[in-house]
């Protein structure tokens, strides 16, 4: 659907890529995929109650690219995304073994202050959840809560990142709105801004575009492709068309085990588990 | 309870043959009409209660806003004329004895004045309650304050003002307002804290009774909002990395803003017009306008109850009439601010409130 | 708030910032290894703070109750005598009895005319009123839950004790409670009623059972132990209301009688906790017998909300 720009169109209905929606505009890069480590799980055991949801994960994830977490549902991926992040801690009943490391050094270390943490590894969750106040308040509710901006910056720290994500256009004129009229697409980029102003090194995507429209999606994850090598980008999804256009990297999880790491198109072309193999063939038929 | 009897009359005529309806039809089609008949009378009770309420006081009261004109919400002047050997006095078509003179201006202002106090005590303390319950508290824990504060909720406002008058009033007096009124500076706002601490009735007990009085209603009301707040936003602000503080403070309590305001205005309007707490603490002066926050005071409740030994005295009944409108302006009072709190609630996020003393 | 970021060690993030996609810049922002940044005491210091103030919010509001719970069990438990709820009072000294068994018939009066009215009321509401008229009526027994309770009894005072020249007695004291307690029964009646799920009705409707069969078999079972709360609740209400009850039954040391509603002043326990006091009566056996008339009307009144609770729970359990 290479389709000309519509004037009468708004632009943020087609995304960060203005007016213009190209069919071969997200190239995933899967080159260049060497560089440090900036995740490790060691020995992940983690469970609610008596169910175990993940047992003895151990994996790296690359500074600076694109990784995509895939399983069957109930494979624990999203658990281990909210353990890098410490979402989990307060689940009742959580309990766990092993370690998560964020450059060497343990997540769970008592020097850690959860909230910095937090700071340094953002996330977007399955579907947009814009907080009850401005737009504008919305984009730099974490920089402010983390007081990485005073009330004099404000309205320039929202500008930039609503550029960013491509919504500057589309919202400019009405900052002070709330952000429940936006659309859904709109309403997970404004998140998206959102967790860009706090400056994390770590974004981690759970199924951000589940609840989207295809045109949204797209714009989703064309900026999730500009975010690297600055940001490490760890992505669950269901959808593996969209491991594949995104991710540089892949892991496969399944019944809560780590089966898979590797390179996206070495995973999905040239599996080494047969379990792997499976399960790409079997979704993509 | 009384309706089983209609309910089991209607069922009987059906249930031996639930299947086979068609001869019984009728006679069921008849009787549900009498239930819906029935309701529909029992359910205008309320609403004809409502009118009959205001328009009794109206009448009742008419002859004193006559007379007591607009003077009755500026005077101070609590006065219902000569009793004794005096023939009643006839000015304007109004009976009422020589020398009366009503002015509610101690009323009003007392009665505003305990329910701030009110107020500025309970809105903080539920809202800071309510938010550990939710989010601190283990669920049993939790449904342990919850019908502790139904049990709160339930105690009645006698036995509230026993204790207000006996004990907390006369502690406080003792051993807290002589402190502050000795060592609160003499500048504006400020030296409303000052002066003599008294015995323990007045304004801050009141206040303070009124407060323990309301805690309930905004907490249990603002617990069951908080409760309702989508996990999903207050996510969004825990993995930005704002602490709980910030998260309850931007993202938990303004989602449910609305909500919470209408929980307080509720509170107040039972503050306005609690009766016994209030009367039994305040120490009864008709025609005082407090100067400090240790005087003693009225409220316009209070006067409707502790003045009617003395009105029942006046032949003329002009003392009675004088409490129906002191009735009215309560009666106005506290509907109009029910009824903003039910439309304010309903119209931006559409829950209802509870009912009268939200058990 | 009023620091800004200028001169603090986190400020570096903000100035070198990279905020927005281009002006990123890699390894700048991320701290060496092993390295976090300091973090900012005043936030975990500002967090525990409001914790700890939440926390003493919760205590505010169970200290005084437990004062006061203890405060009036302790004046009572003291000079308490179990004959005190079968001895007349005579004067200002004796027993409970009459006051005893006047709230207890003012209270059975009141209920049992409000639960006819609020149950109709509500039945009505939630199961055939529709549109502007349902919240009509709604809104008005609603607001009725508003009015304080002495203006209520001004109004019976005006129209009945004296309109009427019923004088004080039985029969006002019941009608002004028993619109007391409407709003509260109506209020459990038509949200038990709108609580039970629509599969049951539907399930009845699609064998062709006719409403008024689906209403009591199905409908009104389900709801009925919500409607007892309900009952239940209010009954605690009304038993310790004391205003009303100066301008309806005032007090005498009279048995309540059902042959003298009217003309016969009917004394009760909530005005004689007030009339006994030593606000109203510095006579230390009249005083004690006020702690005891509170002490009688807080456990009745918190063994009726407790016995909803239970009603409450009981059922929820029995309905899985």
């Amino acid at each position: 659907m290479s389709t000309q720009a519509d004037p009468a169109q708004p632009a943020e209905a087609a995304g960060p890529v203005r007016g213009r929606v190209d069919q071969a505009v997200v190239t995933a890069p899967h080159a260049a995929t060497a560089g440090p480590v900036a995740l490790t799980t060691a020995g992940l055991t983690l469970g609610f109650g008596t169910r175990t949801i993940l047992s003895d994960v151990c994996v790296d994830v690359r500074r600076g690219a694109v990784t995509a977490l895939i399983g069957p549902t109930g494979s624990g991926k999203t658990t281990l995304l909210r353990t890098f992040n410490r979402m989990n801690d307060r689940v009742s009943g959580y309990h766990r073994k092993g370690d998560v490391l964020l450059d060497g050094r343990s997540i769970w270390h008592p020097g850690v202050e959860v909230m910095e943490l937090r700071r340094r590894i953002g996330m977007l969750f399955q579907r947009p959840n814009p907080f009850p106040m401005s737009i504008m308040e919305n984009v730099v509710a974490g920089a402010r809560a983390h007081r990485l901006v005073g009330k004099a910056g404000m309205k320039d720290v929202a500008e930039k990142h609503l550029t960013a994500v491509g919504l500057w256009g589309a919202v400019k004129d009405r900052l002070k709105d709330s952000p429940f009229r936006l659309s859904g697409g709109q309403q997970q980029l404004l998140c998206l801004a959102r967790a860009l102003a706090v400056t994390p090194e770590v974004l981690l995507l759970d199924e951000p575009t589940s609840s989207l429209d295809p045109a949204a999606t797209q714009a989703i994850e064309e900026l999730v492709r500009t975010l690297v090598p600055d940001i490490t980008v760890i992505i669950v999804t269901h959808n593996l068309a969209q491991a594949l256009r995104v991710a540089d990297r892949t892991i496969f999880l399944n019944q809560g085990r780590m089966v898979e790491n590797g390179e996206t198109r070495q995973l999905f072309e040239h599996p080494a588990e047969e379990e792997t193999a499976h399960y790409v063939a079997g979704r993509f038929g | 309870m009384a309706s089983a009897p209609l309910a089991r009359s209607v069922g009987e005529a059906v249930a031996p043959s639930p299947r086979r309806p068609a001869p019984m039809l009728r006679a069921v089609v008849r009787r549900a009409d009498v239930v819906r008949w029935l309701g529909r009378t029992g359910a205008v009770i309320p609403l004809a209660a409502l009118v009959f309420i205001l328009v009794v006081l109206l009448i009742e009261s008419l002859p004193a806003i006559r007379y007591n004109g607009l003077h009755f919400f500026t005077t101070t002047v609590w006065n219902e004329g000569v009793s004794y050997n005096a023939l009643p006095v006839h000015s304007g078509g109004v009976y009422h004895m020589s020398g009366a003179a009503f002015g509610a201006l101690p009323e009003i202002v007392g009665t505003l004045l305990t329910s701030l106090i009110a107020l500025i005590v309970a809105v903080p303390v539920s809202i800071g309650a309510a938010l550990t319950i939710v989010e601190r508290l283990p669920r049993r824990l939790a449904s342990l304050v919850g019908i502790f504060l139904e049990l709160l909720a339930g105690i009645p406002s006698v036995i509230v003002g026993l204790f207000g008058a006996l004990t907390f009033g006369p502690f406080i007096a003792h051993h807290i307002t002589p402190v502050i009124a000795r060592n609160v500076p003499d500048v504006p706002v400020l030296s409303f804290f000052r002066g003599q601490p008294g015995s323990g009735e007045g304004l801050l007990t009141s206040g303070l009774v009124l407060g323990i009085m309301i805690i309930p209603i905004i907490a249990s009301t603002t617990r069951d909002l908080v409760r309702q707040v989508p996990i999903l936003p207050r996510e969004g602000a825990i993995a930005l990395g704002m602490s709980d503080a910030q998260c309850a403070r931007r993202v938990t309590l303004p989602w449910v803003g609305p909500g919470i305001v209408g929980a307080v205005v509720l509170g107040l309007g039972r503050a306005l017009g609690e009766t016994m707490a209030v009367a039994m603490t305040c120490g009864v002066a008709l025609s005082t306008v407090p100067g400090n926050i240790y005087t003693t005071m009225t409220t316009i409740a209070a006067t409707m109850f502790n003045y009617l030994d003395t009105a029942f005295l006046d032949g003329t009944g002009f003392a009675v009439r004088t409490i129906a409108e002191l009735g009215l302006v309560l009666l106005v009072i506290t509907m109009v601010v029910n009824i903003a709190a039910r439309w304010l609630v309903r119209r931006v996020s559409g829950i209802a409130l509870p009912v009268g003393r939200g058990v | 708030m009023s620091e800004r970021a200028g001169g603090r060690p986190t400020g570096a993030r903000v100035a070198s910032g990279g905020h927005g996609a281009s002006g990123r810049h890699g390894g700048a922002s991320r701290s060496p290894e092993g390295m976090w940044p300091p973090v900012s005491r005043r936030r975990k210091a500002g967090n525990l703070v409001f914790w700890l103030l939440c926390a003493l919010a919760l205590a505010l509001v169970i200290a005084p109750t437990l004062w006061l719970a203890v405060d009036i069990i302790g004046k009572a438990v003291g000079n308490w005598q179990w004959n005190v709820l079968v001895t007349r009072t005579d004067q200002l000294q004796g027993g409970l009895l009459q006051p005893l068994l006047g709230t207890l018939v003012i209270a059975s009066g009141a209920i049992l005319i409000a639960s006819i009215v609020s149950i109709l009321t509500g039945m009505y509401l939630s199961e055939y009123a529709t549109g502007p008229l349902r919240s009509v009526l709604r809104g008005a027994y609603e607001v009725l839950a508003g009015i304080p309770s002495i203006v209520l009894g001004l109004v019976g005072y005006v129209t009945l004790v004296v309109g009427l020249h019923w004088g004080y007695g039985l029969l006002p004291a019941v009608l002004v409670l028993s619109v007391l307690a409407i709003p509260y029964i109506t209020k459990a009646t038509e949200s038990s009623l709108a609580q039970v799920p629509t599969s049951y009705r539907e399930g009845a409707d699609a064998l062709g059972l006719p409403p008024s069969w689906t209403m009591r078999r199905i409908v009104l079972k389900s709801a009925v132990p919500g409607i007892v709360t309900g009952v239940l609740i209010a009954t605690a209400i009304i038993i310790g209301e004391t205003a009303p009850l100066i301008y309806t039954s005032n007090f005498s040391d009279v048995n309540p009688s059902l042959a003298h509603v009217t003309h016969l002043a009917v004394p009760s326990l909530p005005y004689m906790v007030y009339y006994f006091s030593f606000l109203a009566q510095p006579i230390k056996h009249a005083n004690i017998l006020s702690a005891d008339a509170a002490l009688v009307l807080l456990v009745f009144v918190l063994v009726l909300i407790l016995l909803g609770r239970v009603i409450v729970a009981w059922s929820r359990r029995h309905a899985e």
